[in-house]
C-alpha cells in the first residue's frame, strides 16, 4: 500500500534502459508513434468540433422547413405573420439559399440571398451588409463570395463576373462586388452572397416563396413550446433547434473518431504482442543481470519494482513526447492528411485553421490507451523475468 | 451504442481487466488451496511466486482504477450534454435501469481492492505470510465483483440511447411523490444536521482513543449519511438553490468541480479510516498510527469543506435557505 519512491532504484532503471539501448529506443519509438497517431486524431477531431460548436452558437434558435411527401420543398411567405403572432418569437426571417452546381470545376457552390431590410441570421452577415451596398446589387447584379469561390473563379477565367445559368436556360451575368473571409471559414468559404431577387431568378423560385424560415427565440425555456405550437400549425413543417445541430454534430464526430480508434484498436494489440514478445525473450546479458541482482540479494518485488520503473520511464516519456509531437503536427503543420478523415473530400474543401484547444478529457483518453496498456503488456513478462532462478541463470 | 473515444478507452482498460481478473483469479483458485507457508514441497515454491504475480496485476488493476472511476463520472457528464432531458451524470446513470447499481459497484469495488492491498501489505510485513490463503480466498470473491461490475459497464454503455428522453436530477432527487427517494425527505434537517455532526465529533473522539471496533463502525456509517446530508443539506447550499438537491451536479465545471474534491476527500477519508481499524484488529501490536491520521485528515477536510458552503451563504445573504 505504500508506495516508496526510490530514486537509487530510477537512477538503475535509467541505466539499465541505456544499456539495452537499441532494445529501449525501439520500443520507445514504436510507442510514441502509436500514441502520436491516436493523439493527433483525437486532437483534429476536438478541434473541429469546437470550431462547429462556435458556428453553432451564432445560429438562429429554430428552423422551419416545408416538407411534401418527406421531401424538402420551398415555404410559402405567408407564414411569416402567422409565426410572429405566436408568443415568444421575437423574429421570423425567410432565407433564400440553395446550392449552385458548377459543371467546369464540378463543385457546389452555395448561395444565400441577402434582403438588406431585414434582419440577419447571423452576426457576421450583418457585418457584411454593412460593409458591402447590396441595395445597389439589385440593380446591378453583383455577389459577395468566399475566398474558395473566388479562388476557383480565377481558375475557370472569370475575373470580374460570372454567368450563372437560370432553371429557364438563360444566362444571370452577376459581377464579382468582393471577397469575404468571415472568422470561421469553416462555414464561409464555398459561399456566395447576393440579393435575394437574384437568387430567386436563378434558382427559378417564386417571389412568394423562401427556402426556409428561421425564428429567433429571446427566451430559451420557451422553445419547446413553440415547437408544439409550429407544429400544431403546420404539420407538414420540419423544424431543425439549434440544440439537435449541437448533438449530431457531437455525435458525428464522436463516432467518426470513434470508428477510428476502433479501428487503430488492432494496431494496439499487435503493438501488444510485439512488445509482450520483445520482453518475453530474454538476452543472456539480462538473464545475467537478474542472477547477479539475485545474488547480491535483491528480492523477486525489487526486481518488479525496478521493471515497473523501467516500463513507466518509456510508457510516461513516449506519452509526453507524442502528445508534443502530435500538438506540433495539428497545430503547426495543421495535420496533413490525416484531418483528410473529417473534412470530406469536395473540390471545394474549406481551408480553415483548426482552433487551438486542449483539453483534460482528450488528454486521459489518450494516455488511458497508451501508458496502462504499455505497462500491461510488460507485466507479465517482467514478473517472468523476476522469478527466474538465480542459479539457473548464472550457471 | 456509443462508440465515442472516451467509451472506447473505457471499455478497452475494462477489457483488459477482465482478462488479467480472469488470469488472477484462476491463480487465486490455487493458491487458495494449496498454499501452506511451513511447506518446502515445489508447489509451494511455484505458488509463492505466482502469488507475486497475482498480487501485482490487483495492484495493476487497482491503481488504474482509480483514474478511471473519476474519468467514468466526468465521461457520464460529457454524454448528459448528448442526452434529452439529461442535465448531469445522474440523468445519465440512470437512463439505464441498472445504472445505480453500476455506480454503487464501481465504488464498493474500489474499497474492496484498496482493502485488498491493505491486507497485502499487512502480509508481506509478516514473515510467516499468515493472510496469504485469506486474501487470495477473498481475491477470488471479488473477482466476482469486478466481473459485475465490467459487465454492468458494458451493458451500460450498450444501452445508452442518445433518442430516449431521461428524467433530469431535478426531478430524480427531488420531494415531489413521483421521485423513487422520497421518503428520505422526511427527515427533518436539525436532526439530519445533528447526526451528521454527532458522528464526526464521535469519529474525532475515536481517532484520539484509537478505538478500531469504534472506529470501524463510526467510518462505515459516516459513508451513507454524508451522502444523506449532500443530498438533503449540503448540496443546496453549494447550488444556492433550496430545491436542488442533486449529489451529482456539483461535479461540473460551474461549481468549480468541487464535487470530486468532496467525493474524494469523503471516500478517501473513510476508506482509511476502514482500513486502519481493519488492520488494528488484525494484528493487535500495532496501531497504524498514519491510517487513523489520513482518515481524520481527508474527513475533517471534507466536514469543513461542505460546512463552509453553509456558512458562507449565511455570511453573504443573513439568512438560511
Amino acid at each position: 500500500m505504500h508506495i516508496k519512491f526510490n530514486t537509487y532504484l530510477l537512477a538503475y532503471a535509467l541505466n539499465a534502459l541505456y544499456r539495452r539501448g537499441f532494445k529501449s529506443f525501439f520500443t520507445f519509438l514504436m510507442l510514441s508513434f502509436i500514441t502520436f497517431l491516436m493523439a493527433s486524431i483525437l486532437i483534429i477531431a476536438h478541434a473541429i468540433k469546437y470550431e462547429l460548436s462556435l458556428t453553432i452558437d451564432a445560429l438562429p434558435e429554430l428552423t422551419i422547413q416545408n416538407l411534401q411527401a418527406g421531401r424538402h420543398q420551398n415555404i410559402s411567405l405567408e407564414h411569416l405573420d402567422t409565426l410572429l403572432d405566436i408568443h415568444g418569437v421575437q423574429r421570423a426571417i425567410p432565407r433564400v439559399w440553395g446550392f449552385y452546381y458548377f459543371d467546369n470545376a464540378g463543385v457546389n457552390f452555395s448561395v444565400m440571398g441577402i434582403d438588406t431590410f431585414d434582419h440577419q441570421t447571423k452576426e457576421h452577415l450583418e457585418t457584411m451588409v454593412t460593409a458591402f451596398d447590396f441595395e445597389a446589387f439589385v440593380a446591378t447584379p453583383s455577389m459577395v463570395v468566399g475566398k474558395g469561390v473566388q479562388r476557383i473563379l480565377n481558375e475557370n477565367y472569370y475575373k470580374d463576373y460570372f454567368n450563372f445559368i437560370t432553371t429557364e436556360g438563360n444566362f444571370q451575368k452577376v459581377s464579382l462586388a468582393g471577397v469575404f473571409d468571415a472568422r470561421t471559414s469553416l462555414e464561409s468559404n464555398d459561399m456566395i452572397f447576393m440579393p435575394q431577387e437574384i437568387v430567386r431568378n436563378i434558382f427559378g423560385m417564386h417571389p412568394q416563396e423562401a427556402t426556409d424560415i428561421v425564428l429567433r427565440i429571446a427566451n430559451k425555456d420557451e422553445i419547446a413550446t413553440i415547437i408544439t405550437k409550429v407544429k400544431a400549425l403546420y404539420p407538414s413543417s420540419r423544424i431543425i433547434t439549434k440544440e439537435a445541430m449541437r448533438v449530431s454534430y457531437q455525435s458525428i464526430f464522436d463516432y467518426k473518431s470513434g470508428i477510428f480508434l476502433a479501428l487503430f484498436l488492432v494496431c494496439l494489440v499487435t503493438f501488444l504482442m510485439i512488445v509482450y514478445d520483445r520482453a518475453s525473450g530474454l538476452s543472456s546479458e539480462e538473464k545475467k543481470e537478474v542472477g547477479i541482482l539475485k545474488a547480491v540479494g535483491w528480492q523477486i518485488n525489487d526486481i518488479l519494482k525496478e521493471k515497473f520503473y523501467e516500463a513507466s520511464i518509456i510508457a510516461f516519456s513516449a506519452f509526453l513526447c507524442a502528445i508534443i509531437a502530435a500538438l506540433f503536427f495539428v497545430y503547426t503543420l495543421q495535420a496533413p492528411l490525416l484531418r483528410d478523415i473529417f473534412t470530406g473530400y469536395s473540390v471545394l474543401k474549406p481551408t480553415f485553421v483548426l482552433p487551438f484547444v486542449v483539453d483534460i478529457q482528450m488528454l486521459s483518453v489518450i494516455f488511458f490507451l497508451s501508458v496502462p496498456i504499455y505497462m500491461a503488456a510488460v507485466l507479465i513478462p517482467s514478473w517472468k523475468t523476476a522469478t527466474l532462478d538465480a542459479d539457473e541463470v548464472m550457471r | 451504442m456509443m462508440l465515442s473515444p472516451d467509451v472506447i478507452a473505457i471499455l478497452v482498460l475494462d477489457a483488459l481487466f477482465l482478462l488479467f481478473g480472469t488470469f488472477a483469479f484462476v491463480l487465486s483458485l490455487g493458491i487458495a488451496r494449496h498454499f501452506d507457508a511451513h511447506s518446502f514441497h515445489e508447489r509451494q515454491y511455484a505458488l509463492e511466486k505466482k502469488a507475486l504475480l497475482v498480487a501485482t496485476i490487483i495492484q495493476y488493476i487497482f491503481y488504474l482504477k482509480l483514474p478511471l472511476f473519476l474519468f467514468f463520472i466526468f465521461t457520464s457528464d460529457t454524454i448528459s450534454n448528448l442526452i434529452t432531458g439529461a442535465m448531469c451524470a445522474a440523468g445519465v446513470v440512470n437512463s439505464v435501469d441498472f445504472g445505480l447499481l453500476l455506480f454503487a459497484f464501481k465504488i464498493i469495488n474500489l474499497y474492496l481492492f484498496g482493502f485488498w492491498l491493505v491486507l497485502h501489505t499487512l502480509d508481506l510485513k509478516n514473515e510467516t505470510l499468515p493472510y496469504t490463503r485469506a486474501k487470495f480466498s477473498l481475491f477470488v470473491l471479488f473477482f466476482f465483483f469486478l466481473v459485475a461490475e465490467i459487465f454492468c459497464d458494458f451493458y451500460f454503455f450498450n444501452a445508452l440511447n442518445i433518442d430516449k428522453i431521461v428524467s433530469c436530477c431535478g426531478t430524480l432527487f427531488s420531494a415531489t411523490s413521483t421521485s423513487s427517494i422520497r421518503f428520505i425527505f422526511e427527515l427533518p434537517h436539525p436532526i439530519l444536521l445533528s447526526m451528521f455532526y454527532g458522528t464526526f465529533a464521535l469519529h474525532v473522539m475515536l481517532f484520539f482513543r484509537k478505538d478500531a471496533l469504534g472506529f470501524l463502525l463510526v467510518n462505515l456509517f459516516f459513508i451513507p449519511l454524508s451522502i444523506l446530508a449532500l443530498i438533503l443539506f449540503f448540496g443546496t447550499y453549494i447550488y444556492e438553490l433550496p430545491t436542488h438537491h442533486c449529489p451529482f451536479c456539483f461535479l461540473q465545471k460551474e461549481y468549480h468541480y468541487v464535487g470530486y474534491l468532496i467525493y474524494i476527500t469523503l471516500f478517501g477519508g473513510t476508506f482509511f479510516g476502514i482500513s486502519a481499524s481493519i488492520m488494528s484488529l488484525a494484528d493487535q501490536r500495532k496501531t497504524y498510527a498514519s491510517f487513523y491520521r489520513y482518515s481524520f485528515y481527508l474527513t475533517a477536510l471534507f466536514v469543513a469543506i461542505v460546512s463552509a458552503y453553509p456558512l458562507l451563504y449565511f455570511y453573504r445573504n443573513g439568512v438560511w435557505l
